[in-house]
């Protein structure tokens, strides 16, 4: 096989092939080619192309054979001599191969005098032979005419040749065809055969020359459409023989058309049975819908089936063949169905059996569940009395031992020798250890009967023992209040199974510092009041808590419900709430202040609840930054509440007035206090947010098991098929990996997740012209130095990676030389040790400049670089693979255009793990759901479609969309609330929503909404 | 009224001895009319064609043997042959080649050159 | 010999439109031989050009002169001087003519009066006709002596086309087809089977597809 052709198949397998000839328009008339091409396909094999028939300006065959491809019917594309050099030829030769032709009929051309332009320069630098010969030898010997290497891809074409046996001199003729077949033809087309005995005798002298069994002949037939048609090819066509008999069997026809097709058939009837004659090529110029009546009346049709697999198609071929795959599809769907139907009735059955069965069974093993629970009562109060032994014990050993440690002590003080003071501890210590030795014992027999009662592993006892041990060792003399409360900690947790209790142990904890700090929260009423009042409970201790932490857990949500009531001035309500809760824990703080104001009738002001979100849980500061000291705790408490009080001044001046004073005395505080720097403030207060969401988030989950009841997994469950490409930013310990789930986003109970999405803080690269305020005041020293600003980022903010924006590089703006940028990126880069993103202007060829240039610079780090797109993939992509960087592919809201820039990508040689997609964002009210859309359609055919070439995890740049919403901008009034809250809330809300699509790597600025961000992930991912 | 258009008429000694004063006098011809009389046809030269218009003829005409009867044999085919190509340089000036025409006439036939005179002040007139 | 043919008088009167006094140059090369750009065209040009002026209303001084040849050296010696005197030079010489002309005469400025059309034999009195194209590459010893170059309308290398019927060439019937009358030479010489090697393409670069063509001998420069 020379180029796998459906001619040459055909020809080759000893089919009798039948060709046919489609004369292109003599205009731009796409749909004229493709009508004829419809009307040929399925009645021939392949169909000529003509290439500017009788020199007159057509169509090129090249394009119309593009065409008739795509419309499913083979090309043989003809090319002449006439109009082109070697140069032209050879380069429409590849190209025309590149495109998908496989067959080409080679031919001097009719002289230029006959068409159009009779004015025109015949070119005719070679012939129709030599052509063969040159073709043959870029596709079998890989060189061009001239000789040079055709590197690659040489131009597999099955080569044709036209023969004309009528022509003089006669006797030349078959050495004329010979010496095309010499050349490379090999198939032969002739010219229109009327003389059916002229023709026999050409094709004896053929075969005698031992050509026919080297080449494919196929003979050439015309239906005369008319008597004059048939004349005038008779005096006028030069080298046509047609003899009187076809004139006359015309002019005598009824049906001269009719009688036109008979003759054809006759004829092709008669050259079958000539030797070497292996099809016939159809002409029915400008009179295609003969050919299907002619093929099937010469017993031709049906076709052999052909798969044909254009490069190009049309709009409108691609619509039917999808058309055709659809009505496929939808077949095998409904079937598969029908099928799933069947089964899943016949499965109903099964489960519901099933579910009778496990029904009893959970009973069973409830039952079983509150023995236990007894079972760990007891234990539990036996522990109890054994560390009250311990604790005695210690109580004992401490005394023996205080009276020792003072001997100790003093010989430390007094000697800077440490090997000494072990001897001494040795010496003195005689009696000392044996009461220890004593008290070691005895606390080991107690322990063991602990780990028997616990029933204990190894280790754990081991480590309980260690740490009782150093405890008493370190601590020896400290009374009462530490020891009861460490065993407290750690027994608690270990002996019934620690998973089970690793979700009720956090709720109990925030619990507690809620109920231990409600002083503070004085003037405010209680956090997301909604979001408490949506989960009201009835008393009944639900499962997996102790009933301790039930109650406690109902008085916060009655003390909530209390201020919920208060906020929509519901007074009766709220008084009961809080009564309630004082029925229940009569020392609750909160609900006595919130009593207090409910009955005086004392309600929040309108905006407070946004406020509230940022600043109520004021305690908590201390449990996530330790090293947090109060005074700055509390100047951050301050601050926000003069925010607050400021915003409220503004908006209802005429507020209550004992109200007024108390704020006014607050303000006057603050500002007394307005040496406490605001920078240092601020990271408390981004914890605070932190800290409020994190309380959302850890409210009690129930596990999926218990919220699905009995519903089988299957029915529910969706496993992915496929997995998102992991992606590297960054090297070194801090590195970070975005992507691997094989879950729909925090779909943990399908898949995993293996990595948490990532934020990268956005620095911009000069400063900018204008920023609002509420993002202003966070970077206010350092926004002309991005070198600043992003070790801000990094060390007051945590910043996992920094992206850094390189705005100053646009064209249409500073337009700054790539060479200056690269120079500030390359400072950021090394003045950070996290990861680092480098975002450009969006101008294509400035980012390739200036990108080029970084990558340049930064050679130590790996640095990734975006955004690429279509305009500069290429240059981009090649510089990013050499370096061996992770890039960004940017491409405006759309799957297909994702997809196409992955592929382009991946043709250049990059993995998918060195992709990240940026989809093209927009933030909450400005195209947000179109985004999303267009995301989790890329993740859905990236998890569950197989569409490997989306498996990249994306790149979400929402701090920059954000951040220029006019929303951002207008200052804080009564309907839109306070500026800043509400410009965090929609940096978050952005963020957190495309989080939810998919969206595996953020870019934001805000750091009170990156920390809410932050806590959406850690709430999400547990 | 006697016709004053200048015509120039090269004449074939053979062909026409008339004098061009008689006929004048006559009134049959006008007083633009000028006879230029050759050995022979065939001397003619494009260039004395061409010149005659130059030098002011409106129309000019050739009056050589017949092609048949020519004294010097084929003189006056010659001579046609060569007032084809020069009407064909008239033509290409933008003249019509119509004010260029070649007669044969009769041996010593006065009437034939009276004729050919008529026939060419028609045409300058149309 | 070269052929050539005289413009269109319209085309030349335009080019020497505005110029008081011309000197027609014929020659008595080539373009004497085949009827174009000799004394006896010369005078006819001058004459019609005096026509072709008095028509626009226009006077105009003529000298009229030929040279042996105008593509020698030594023949065009004092022309630039002689010039001088006119506003133009209509050469009459073939395109070679004109060009050695302009070449050779810095102050002259040289029309062509003719039309350069090709290399051909005098079939008879006042018939050319092309039997050569120049092409720099001979194939004459493989062809019978007939050029397929200059003679085929689509200068084929291999054989005739299918066009060829009855020994005509299908661009007009009263051109005979090159390749037809070849193979009937190569037959006569019983050398038909040269018709059955295949010819190599061309190299068009001798033909003047590779630029200018220049020939020297060493042995006769000064």
């Amino acid at each position: 096989m020379i180029s796998g052709s459906n001619l040459e198949k055909v020809l080759r397998s000893g089919e009798f092939a039948v060709t046919g000839e489609l004369g292109p328009p003599k205009s731009g008339a796409m749909d004229v080619v493709r009508k004829k091409a419809q009307i040929l396909k399925r009645y021939v094999d392949a169909v000529n192309i003509t290439d500017c028939q009788t020199a007159i300006v057509r169509m090129s065959s090249l394009t119309a054979g593009l065409i008739a491809l795509s419309e499913g019917v083979e090309p043989v594309m003809q090319m002449t001599c006439r109009d082109r050099n070697r140069i032209g030829m050879q380069a429409d030769i590849l190209g025309a191969y590149a495109l998908g032709i496989r067959n080409l009929l080679c031919l001097t051309g009719d002289h230029q005098k006959f068409g159009n332009h009779p004015e025109a320069k015949g070119v005719f630098d070679m012939d129709s032979i030599q052509l063969l010969q040159m073709i043959r030898r870029m596709r079998d010997e890989k060189r061009f005419q001239c000789g040079e290497e055709i590197k690659s891809d040489a131009p597999l074409l099955f080569l044709g040749a036209a023969a004309n046996p009528f022509a003089d001199p006669f006797e030349y003729r078959p050495i004329r065809l010979k010496k095309k077949v010499d050349a490379g033809a090999n198939f032969i087309q002739t010219q229109i055969i009327y003389n059916v005995e002229k023709f026999k005798e050409f094709m004896k002298r053929v075969v005698d020359l031992g050509v026919a069994e080297r080449v494919f002949i196929l003979a050439g037939v015309t239906p005369p459409k008319s008597v004059g048609m048939a004349r005038y090819m008779k005096n006028f066509v030069p080298g046509l023989d047609v003899p009187d008999e076809v004139l006359k069997r015309l002019k005598d026809a009824k049906d001269v058309r009719e009688e036109g097709i008979n003759i054809v058939v006759d004829i092709i009837n008669e050259v079958r049975e000539i030797e070497g004659i292996a099809g016939v090529h159809v002409m029915a110029i400008e009179w295609e819908e003969a050919v299907p009546e002619i093929v099937k009346r010469a017993g031709l049709y049906p076709r052999p089936e052909q798969a044909i697999e254009p490069v190009l198609m049309s709009n409108a071929s691609i619509e039917e063949a999808t058309d055709k795959v659809r009505e496929e599809v939808e077949a095998r769907l409904k079937k598969e169905i029908e099928d799933a139907k069947r089964e899943a009735e016949a499965s109903r059955a099964l489960v519901l059996k099933e579910q009778e069965r496990s029904s009893s069974k959970i009973k069973e093993l409830n039952a079983s569940i509150s023995e236990k629970d007894k079972i760990i009562a007891q234990k539990e109060e036996r522990i109890n009395q054994l560390l009250k032994a311990i604790e005695a014990e210690k109580a004992r050993l401490s005394e023996l031992r205080e009276s020792k440690a003072q001997v100790i002590s003093r010989e430390v003080m007094s000697s800077d020798d440490v090997t000494t003071q072990e001897t001494l501890m040795m010496e003195d210590g005689e009696v000392y250890k044996k009461q220890l030795d004593f008290a070691l014992n005895s606390m080991e027999l107690g322990l063991n009967a602990l780990k028997n009662v616990l029933g204990l592993n190894d280790d754990a006892y081991e480590a309980l023992k260690r740490f009782i041990e150093a405890e008493f060792v370190l601590k020896g003399g400290v009374s009462g209040e530490v020891i009861p409360k460490r065993p407290e900690t750690v027994v608690e947790p270990a002996p019934v199974a620690k998973k089970v209790e690793e979700k009720p142990e956090k709720a109990p904890q925030i619990e507690e510092t809620e109920a231990r700090e409600p002083a503070k929260a004085v003037e405010e009423p209680q956090v997301e009041p909604s979001k408490e009042a949506t989960e009201a409970h009835i008393p009944p201790t639900p499962d997996g808590l102790s009933e301790e932490e039930w109650r406690v857990k109902y008085v916060i949500r009655l003390v909530a419900r209390g201020n919920c009531a208060l906020y929509e001035k519901d007074q009766d309500e709220a008084i009961k709430a809080f009564e309630e809760a004082l029925s229940i824990d009569p020392d609750n703080e909160k609900a006595k202040i919130g009593l207090e104001r409910a009955k005086k009738g004392e309600f929040p002001r309108f905006e407070q609840p946004r406020d509230v979100e940022e600043e109520s849980p004021e305690g908590e500061p201390s449990k996530e930054e330790p090293s947090g000291e109060p005074e700055e705790e509390k100047g951050a408490k301050e601050e926000v509440e003069e925010v607050t009080v400021k915003a409220a001044e503004e908006v209802k001046e005429e507020e209550v007035k004992e109200k007024e004073e108390k704020e006014t005395e607050e303000a006057v505080e603050v500002k007394e206090e307005a040496a406490i720097p605001e920078k240092k403030a601020e990271p408390t207060k981004v914890e605070e947010i932190k800290v409020g969401v994190e309380f959302l988030f850890n409210t009690p989950k129930l596990p999926l098991k218990d919220r699905i009841g009995d519903i089988p997994e299957d029915i529910f469950m969706e496993k992915a098929t496929g997995s998102i490409r992991e992606v590297v930013i960054g090297d070194g310990a801090k590195a970070i990996t975005v992507g691997g789930s094989s879950a729909l986003p925090f779909y943990l109970f399908e898949g995993s997740m293996p990595h948490a999405p990532k934020i990268a803080y956005d620095v911009l690269d000069c400063e900018p012209e204008e920023m609002p305020e509420p993002l202003k005041k966070y970077f206010d020293d350092c926004l002309s130095d991005p070198v600043k600003w992003a070790q801000k980022c990094v060390s007051e903010y945590g910043a996992e990676a920094i992206c850094l924006s390189l705005v100053s590089t646009d064209p249409n703006g500073m337009n700054r030389a790539s060479s200056e940028a690269a120079k500030v990126a390359k400072d950021v880069a090394d003045a950070i040790d996290c990861p680092l993103i480098l975002w450009g202007c969006g101008n294509a060829e400035k980012d390739t400049e200036t990108l080029r240039e970084v990558t340049a610079l930064i050679t130590d780090k790996k640095v990734c670089i975006g955004p690429l797109t279509d305009a500069n993939y290429r240059n981009l992509g090649a510089t990013a693979m050499a370096f061996g960087l992770p890039v960004i592919a940017a491409t405006p809201i759309d799957v297909n255009l994702a997809k196409q820039l992955n592929i382009l990508l991946e043709n250049l040689g990059m993995g998918l793990d060195h992709i990240l997609m940026d989809p093209s964002i927009g933030a909450v009210g400005y195209g947000l759901e179109y985004t999303y859309s267009v995301m989790e359609r890329i993740r859905l055919a990236a998890l569950m479609q197989q569409d490997d070439k989306l498996q990249a995890p994306f790149i979400c740049n929402v701090g920059r969309e954000v951040w220029k919403a006019k929303e951002t901008r207008l200052e804080s009034d009564a309907l839109l609330g306070n500026q800043e809250v509400r410009s965090i809330l929609l940096e978050a809300i952005t963020a957190s929503t495309l989080l939810l699509a998919g969206g595996e790597l953020v870019i934001m600025r805000h750091p009170k909404a990156v920390a809410l961000t932050e806590a959406t992930i850690r709430g999400f991912t547990g | 009224m006697a016709n004053m258009a200048k015509i120039v008429g090269f004449c074939c000694n053979y062909t026409s001895q008339v004098s061009k004063d008689v006929l004048e006098r006559e009134g049959v011809i006008g007083e633009g009319v000028e006879f230029r009389r050759l050995p022979c046809t065939g001397r003619l030269e494009i260039p004395m064609l061409l010149d005659a218009f130059t030098e002011g003829a409106e129309a000019v005409f050739v009056a050589g043997c017949r092609i048949e009867g020519c004294h010097n044999k084929s003189g006056s085919l010659r001579a046609s042959k060569r007032v084809k190509y020069a009407k064909a340089l008239l033509e290409e000036l933008g003249i019509d080649g119509a004010r260029l025409e070649m007669f044969f006439t009769k041996r010593g036939s006065t009437a034939d050159i009276v004729d050919a005179v008529k026939v060419m002040e028609d045409r300058i007139k149309s | 010999m070269i052929i050539a043919s005289q413009k269109p008088l319209g085309e030349i009167m335009d080019m020497v439109e505005g110029a008081q006094k011309i000197l027609i140059l014929g020659c008595r090369g080539c373009v004497a031989v085949c009827s174009a750009g000799g004394d006896k065209e010369v005078r006819i040009l001058a004459s019609a050009v005096r026509l072709g002026r008095a028509k626009r209303g226009a006077s105009v001084t003529i000298d009229e002169d030929t040279l042996v040849r105008q593509c020698d050296p030594e023949y065009l010696e004092g022309l630039n001087d002689r010039a001088k005197e006119y506003d133009c030079v209509v050469s009459m010489a073939c395109g070679v003519g004109v060009n050695f002309v302009a070449e050779r005469c810095p102050d002259v400025k040289v029309m062509p009066a003719l039309n350069t059309t090709f290399y051909g034999a005098n079939l008879s009195s006042g018939e050319w006709k092309e039997m050569c194209e120049g092409c720099g590459a001979c194939v004459l010893h493989l062809t019978g002596g007939l050029c397929p170059v200059a003679r085929c309308a689509k200068s084929l290398s291999n054989g005739p086309c299918g066009g060829s019927q009855g020994g005509r060439c299908e661009i007009d019937k009263d051109v005979p087809c090159v390749w037809h009358l070849i193979y009937e030479r190569l037959h006569k010489f019983k050398e038909a089977d040269r018709l059955e090697a295949i010819m190599p393409m061309r190299d068009w670069r001798p033909a003047g597809h590779g630029g200018p063509r220049h020939r020297m001998r060493e042995d006769l420069l000064p």
